[in-house]
This record gives C-alpha cells, sequence and structure tokens, in this order.
C-alpha cells in the first residue's frame, strides 16, 4: 500500500530536499562572504551579491512547488505540518541570504587596509564559524528530525550572541582610535548580520520541533518544556 | 503515425454467417406457421359468427332444428366464474406472495413454501378440476352437484401459483433502499408494506394478475368436472352455467354445422378476450416503467 | 501556530475550497435554537451472523454537533450508525449489544419501542430515495402522515422542512410533480427534508453526498452546517475532505474499532494515533 499517493510523496520529498539545498546555498554565500571580507576581495563580495538571484530563484520555485502541492492534494496532518515548517524555512533562507549580501556589500566600504584590530577579528572569525555551524546542523536538525540537535542550536545561538555584544564593546574600546573607529563600526554591522543568521537557524530549529510534535514553542533561553509528541 | 489495420472478416465467417441466419430464419417460419394458420382459421370462421345476428345477444338453446342461438350466456358465464377466481386467488396469492418478501425472507419455511408453489404450476389443470370434484361436487357441498363456484374455486386453484410467483418476482424488485427508508421514518412493517411497497409494486403486480386472469379464462378441464354445462343465462354460481370453453368443448362435436360455425365464434371471442387481458396488461407495465 | 514575525501576504495564504462552512465553523457560532439531545455508545458489539464488525465501542456524539466517521471501507462505520437507530437488527442474521443511549433513554432496552426509536433519529442514506410513486410534498408529509397529523399542520411543516434544506424555491410551483423527478441533489435534501420533517433529535447521514455531483455535494455540506443548530448529527463519509469540512469533531474506524476521536482540527493536523495518520494522509486506504 506505499505505492498509495506515490506520486505525492515523491514531489513532497523533491520540495524539502530543495528547500534544504537552499541552505546549502546559504552555507556557500556565507563562506564566500566571509573570506571576501578577511581578504577584502571586492570581487568576491560582488559575486556574493549576484548570486542572492540563486536563493531567490530557489525561493520562488519551492514556493510555487509548495502552492501546486496544497492545491492538488490537500496534505493533511503529518504532510501539512512538513509543508506549513517548509515555507517557514523558505523564508529563513532568504533572510540568511539577504544577510550575506549585506556582509559582502560592508567589504568595499570598509575601505583599503584599514588599520584592524585583532581581537576584533578573532571574534568575527569565531562568530563566523558559528554561523556556519548553526546553518549546518540546522539542516541536518530538519533532514533527520532531530528535535535534540534542534534544541542545541538554541545553545550554540546564545554564543553568537554573546560574540556578538563583545564585540560591540570592544569596538566602542577601541572608538578612541580615529582611523580604525570607522573600520570598527562596520566591524559592528558584519557581526549584527552574522547574529541575524544565528537568529534564523534557531527559527529552524523551532520548525523542526513543530513538524515532530505538532506544536509551535518560541525557544526561550531557559529550557524548552517537553511536550507530547503526536504520531509520526 | 502508424496506422492500425485491423484484419478483415474472412470470407468463411461471413458464410457462416449467412447460413445460420437463414437456418434461423427458416426455424422461425416452422414456428410462426401453425400459429398464423390458427389465427387465420379463427378469424375465417369465426368473424362471420360475430357479424351473424345474435351471436352475442341470445343464449344457446339447445335445439336440435332451427336457429342454435348465440353465446351470450358463455360470454358472462366465463366472466362471472373467473371474476370470483380472481377475487380468491389475487388477494390471497398477493399475499403469500408478501409473506414470501416481507416477512418469510431466507427462513427455511419459505423455501418450502416456495417449492410447493413451484409445483402447483406443473400440475395439470386438470388435477384442480378432479379434486374439487371429488372434494365439493360429489359431497354436494353447499346443496348442488356442479356449480359455478366450484369451478372458480378450480379455477382460482389454477391462478394461484401464477399470481404468487409473479408478484414474488415484482415485490423483491422493489428495491430494498425505499423499504429502508420507510423504516428509518419509523414506520411500523405493514405501514411500509401498505405505504410504499405495495404502491411501488401495483403497476407489476397489475401485470402479473391480468396474466393469471387470461390463463384461467381458457382452461377447460377444471370446469369439466366442477360446472358442467347449462345453456340459460343465469346468475346462479350455486348450479351449473354456461362457460365459453366448455361451449367450444360441447359445440365442435355437433353435427351441425351451425353449431360448429358457433363454436369457431365462441373460440374467437375467447382469444379475444385473452389478447384484450394481454394487450391491458402490457400497457400498465409500459406506462409504469415510463413513471 | 503562526509564528509573530510572520505576515500573511498573498503568497502564503492556503487555498480553501471556498465553503463558507469552514469560515462559519471558525467564527462564533450562534447558540443553538433547540436543547441539544446526545448519543452515548457503550459496549457495542455488532454482528452479522458470525462477523463480528462493531468490537467495543464506546463513543459519545455530543449535542448540536456534526461528528464524522472515517476509516476504510469495511471499517464499520455504516454499521455504527444503523445500530444506533436499530435499522442493523432489520438485516436477516443481524444483531447488536450493549448501550446505546438517546440522552438519558437506553435505546436497546426492554419494551422499547423500535419505531419511537427511528422517529427521534432520523436517517439520510447515501443514496437518494425518495418514495417514487408520491408526489414531492407527499415524500416531505410521507413521516408525519405515518405519526397522524393533521392536514393544515402538515402543509405548514412541510412548507418549513423545504424551505430548511434549501429547495423551497425550486420546487414551490410543482408540489404535486413526483418525487423522483428531480435531479440528484435536489432528491437528496428531498430525503433530508423528509427525515427532517417529523423533528428528529438526532439526524444520522451515511454518506449523503458521495453519488452527488461537486456541486450539490457542498451545497448539503452547507445544509449540515446549518441543521447544526437544531440536531445532533452524525455522518458517515468516506471522503476526507467533507469530513475535514463538516465536522466539529471526527471518529476514525478502523476493523470494527475506534482508534481516535478529536476535534476535526486535531486529527487533521496532529493526530495522536500512528494510524490514523496513516490514513489520513492516504499511506494506506
Amino acid at each position: 500500500m506505499e505505492e498509495v499517493r506515490h506520486q505525492f510523496r515523491e514531489t513532497l520529498k523533491e520540495l524539502e530536499q530543495a528547500t534544504l539545498g537552499g541552505l546549502d546555498l546559504v552555507t556557500q554565500q556565507l563562506d564566500r562572504a566571509l573570506e571576501s571580507l578577511s581578504y577584502q576581495d571586492v570581487e568576491l563580495a560582488g559575486m556574493v551579491v549576484a548570486d542572492d538571484d540563486r536563493i531567490d530563484g530557489r525561493y520562488l520555485e519551492v514556493h510555487q512547488g509548495i502552492l501546486s502541492l496544497l492545491a492538488r492534494q490537500a496534505p493533511v496532518a503529518g504532510d501539512l505540518r512538513i509543508v506549513a515548517a517548509l515555507l517557514h524555512v523558505l523564508r529563513c533562507i532568504e533572510r540568511m541570504g539577504d544577510q550575506c549580501v549585506n556582509i559582502a556589500k560592508l567589504v568595499p566600504l570598509s575601505g583599503y587596509e584599514p588599520p584592524k584590530d585583532k581581537d576584533i577579528l578573532d571574534l568575527i572569525e569565531r562568530m563566523g564559524q558559528l554561523a556556519r555551524s548553526q546553518v549546518a546542523d540546522a539542516k541536518e536538525a530538519f533532514a533527520t528530525r532531530d528535535t535534540d540537535l534542534a534544541r542545541d542550536l538554541l545553545r550554540q545561538d546564545s554564543e553568537i550572541n554573546r560574540l556578538n555584544r563583545a564585540i560591540f564593546r570592544r569596538a566602542v574600546e577601541v572608538g578612541d582610535n580615529l582611523e580604525m573607529r570607522e573600520w570598527a563600526m562596520f566591524m559592528i554591522l558584519v557581526a549584527r548580520c552574522l547574529e541575524r543568521i544565528g537568529d534564523n537557524t534557531v527559527d529552524i530549529a523551532e520548525q523542526v520541533v513543530f513538524v515532530v510534535t505538532g506544536l509551535f514553542r518560541e525557544f526561550a533561553e531557559a529550557s524548552a518544556p517537553s511536550e507530547t509528541a503526536p504520531a509520526s | 503515425m502508424s496506422t492500425t489495420t485491423l484484419p478483415q472478416v474472412s470470407a468463411r465467417r461471413r458464410r457462416t454467417d449467412k447460413l445460420m441466419r437463414a437456418l434461423l430464419a427458416v426455424a422461425t417460419g416452422i414456428a410462426l406457421v401453425p400459429l398464423i394458420l390458427i389465427i387465420y382459421y379463427l378469424l375465417h370462421k369465426g368473424l362471420s359468427e360475430w357479424t351473424s345476428g345474435g351471436f352475442f345477444t341470445t343464449d344457446p338453446n339447445g335445439n336440435f332444428f332451427g336457429n342454435p342461438g348465440g353465446v351470450r350466456s358463455a360470454i358472462f358465464g366465463t366472466l362471472e366464474i373467473v371474476g370470483l377466481a380472481s377475487a380468491i386467488a389475487i388477494p390471497l396469492g398477493i399475499g403469500v406472495a408478501l409473506f414470501l418478501t416481507e416477512y418469510g425472507k431466507d427462513t427455511w419455511y419459505a423455501s418450502v413454501i416456495r417449492y410447493f408453489v413451484d409445483v402447483m404450476t406443473g400440475v395439470p389443470s386438470i388435477m384442480f378440476g378432479l379434486f374439487i370434484y371429488i372434494v365439493l361436487v360429489i359431497s354436494h357441498a353447499g346443496g348442488s352437484g356442479f356449480a359455478g363456484w366450484k369451478g372458480a374455486i378450480a379455477i382460482s386453484l389454477l391462478m394461484l401459483p401464477i399470481v404468487i410467483r409473479s408478484s414474488e418476482v415484482v415485490l423483491l424488485l422493489v428495491p430494498s433502499s425505499l423499504r429502508e427508508a420507510a423504516l428509518a421514518l419509523g414506520a411500523p412493517r405493514w405501514q411500509v408494506i401498505r405505504r410504499v411497497v405495495l404502491p411501488t409494486a401495483t403497476p407489476g403486480l397489475v401485470t402479473g394478475s391480468l396474466l393469471a386472469v387470461a390463463r384461467g379464462m381458457g382452461e377447460t378441464a377444471p370446469l369439466l368436472f366442477t360446472v358442467s354445462i347449462a345453456f340459460a343465462l343465469t346468475g346462479n354460481l350455486n348450479a351449473q352455467m354456461n362457460t365459453l370453453p366448455f361451449q367450444i368443448f360441447n359445440d365442435i362435436t355437433s353435427p351441425r354445422t351451425e353449431v360448429v360455425n358457433r363454436a369457431w365464434g365462441a373460440a374467437l371471442t375467447l382469444v379475444a378476450l385473452v389478447l384484450i387481458l394481454n394487450l391491458v396488461a402490457r400497457a400498465i407495465a409500459r406506462r409504469s416503467r415510463l413513471a | 501556530m503562526i509564528p509573530p514575525e510572520t505576515k500573511i501576504t498573498e503568497q502564503n495564504q492556503m487555498p480553501t475550497a471556498g465553503t463558507p462552512a469552514g469560515k462559519a465553523r471558525t467564527e462564533a457560532r450562534p447558540a443553538p435554537t433547540t436543547r441539544g439531545h446526545s448519543i452515548e455508545i457503550k459496549g457495542l458489539n455488532a454482528y452479522y451472523g458470525q462477523l463480528h464488525a462493531i468490537k467495543d465501542l464506546d463513543i459519545v456524539f455530543p449535542p448540536n454537533e456534526a461528528t464524522a466517521l472515517i476509516g476504510p471501507s469495511g471499517s464499520g462505520k455504516s454499521t455504527v450508525v444503523r445500530c444506533i437507530n436499530r435499522l442493523h437488527e432489520e438485516i436477516p442474521g443481524a444483531r447488536a449489544t450493549g448501550s446505546v443511549k438517546l440522552d438519558e433513554t437506553e435505546l436497546y432496552g426492554t419494551g422499547i419501542d423500535v419505531t419511537a426509536v427511528r422517529r427521534a433519529i432520523g436517517m439520510v442514506f447515501q443514496k437518494p430515495n425518495p418514495f417514487p410513486t408520491m408526489s414531492i410534498f407527499d415524500n416531505v408529509a410521507a413521516g408525519l402522515r405515518l405519526t397522524g397529523t393533521k392536514l393544515h399542520e402538515l402543509r405548514e411543516r412541510v412548507h418549513d422542512s423545504l424551505r430548511s434544506v434549501g429547495l423551497w424555491e425550486e420546487v414551490k410551483d410543482r408540489l404535486n410533480e413526483p418525487g423522483i423527478g428531480l435531479s440528484g441533489g435536489q432528491q437528496q435534501r428531498l430525503c433530508i427534508a423528509r427525515t427532517i420533517a417529523i423533528e428528529p433529535e438526532v439526524v444520522l447521514m451515511d454518506e449523503p453526498a458521495s453519488a452527488l455531483d461537486p456541486v450539490s455535494t457542498l451545497k448539503i455540506e452547507e445544509l449540515v452546517d446549518e441543521l447544526k443548530s437544531r440536531y445532533t448529527i452524525v455522518i458517515v463519509t468516506h471522503n476526507m475532505q467533507q469530513a475535514a469540512r463538516v465536522a466539529d469533531s471526527t471518529a476514525f474506524l478502523l476493523e470494527g474499532e475506534l482508534i481516535e476521536h478529536g476535534p476535526t482540527n486535531e486529527i487533521f493536523t496532529k493526530p495522536r494515533d500512528e494510524r490514523t495518520e496513516r490514513y489520513v494522509t492516504g499511506k494506506f486506504g
């Protein structure tokens, strides 16, 4: 009886894979954006901005596919939750792509060979790595429906938030250095973008829990409450 | 784009087809010939009787000489006896059919009853006559020997299985969804029958009954032993009466040609009556199908 | 369920089938016009000869609500409703044991008049079955005549009934025409009018729309939604979308057992039982 609704299952799987593939695109963009930042590579930054079209394209394509699936197949229960979650995840992907573009746009602005603060650079690098791993974990958690990994993302994100605050404080400290001040301000903006990316991965994690349990809970800083899981 | 060519019919098949068709036509012809001959004879010999004066208006008078009379009393007798037989057989038969379909479905006794009814349809009609003869005629029940009402009973026994079987078929055709709908409204079973099943089945019941009547009209053998014959027009069912079949039976062996001709006229009358009943039954059946 | 940031834009709004029934359910429902009646079933077992069709069923149908019974063929959903109005026992060889209560009255109690049970619990069947020998008026009046309603009251109740099912405008000028002259959808509404003319307390519907075209189906569903305020409705359906549109709560039966019973919303967004999930998403039919 697994052959029943074969077409529907196939389509749903494809849509999910396309959506998660979007996360791969985000990872790619993030890598390139951070690289262009550390090497002051304006050309690379330009590519990141241009390639955002790919993410937008992916968004529209999957979105259309989901609308079509809803209209024609009327998914319910677990399938419906997956579809609703995919829509949400798509939005997150699009926003993360936009944040990568924001980072890339800051590259030419931060000037040629400005004096840089090593602490801030380290922090930015750590934030970048964390963001990258969070995106990868978000993808993994969704693909495997791993609610424990999803909850762990909250913990990772609190780390990113901490780094963000640290960068801000450091930037304030080096603010007295007139030559460095402008660069430091730009780094604050970069940190902000990375923090936003982290928030989006937490959103995705919330969706993982929703798909599995059918309940939507905003992840608070405190431990997530345990829910009775429905079937699927 | 490729076109599909279907194989042609072989010449051998065409020949076989033609041969079979010809054979069947011949068989039909052979079967129809006697029928046509009967109708021809009836019309040829009987129509002139019909138009001769007094055929329908006078009774046969049994005189050896002179005008032998018409068949008025025979017609009336037939109508009276078959009328009484129908009054007995039709309600009874429909009642039994109702019992079999509504109350006794799938029970062992219903199957037994059905079996006996089937047997009855095969019993030769003379048996019914003999049975009534022994039970009612010899014993002079009702104060008479041969009597019209006894003949009516014999004929009703003959009609009964026909009415039962045809009614049962019709009642079974009433969709059970209608019965369910009536039950679901809170109707007791007899109301379901009265207000839904019977009205719906009525055209079919009428058709079946009319065909049984047509059959009853033409039976001679039962009348032989129960009614015998009388020439005068009478309404007294407790005595001998005249009937068309008996009249024919009586007349056909007469040495007088006028009497024999009268028999043909009576035969045509009987056939006409049966034909009319059949046509009426068909008309009702067709009308109900259109409704 | 919607996270605070997301705005509902044109893009991600779900297309609906457009039935007002769905909207009506989320708006505040007007208070029932008659006091509702509930059906409570306990320990129901039903048999067709040796076949054990319903196994120890416990279920409650709340007043003035529509409850849908879903499940694959042979799961026993039609049998359940036929046990409620005691039509099940009319089938030769069939019997039922257990308790079925209409409010406080035990319907299977000793001395209970079966026809009275059926007058209190109406039924609409899958295939529209108006009485062929009766006119439209007589069809609707059929149930009323059985209880000996007087003529003047009869007319009024027949007209009211026809209005309730939305047939009045279509047939008011031809009440004496035969009932079977109507279209399929109209015939079914006629049968519903016939059922509610006697003012039952509960209305059972055994796949009422499965023999009808889509437009008639939606009309019937709207009708069910309106009738909820006056009657308690139990509707058997193999069309899950219909159950989702029409019913306040849904019960899933499988092989004669009740697997899950809950608000329709939950059954179709997060069912609790694995089997419900599989049936509802079409993993088995």
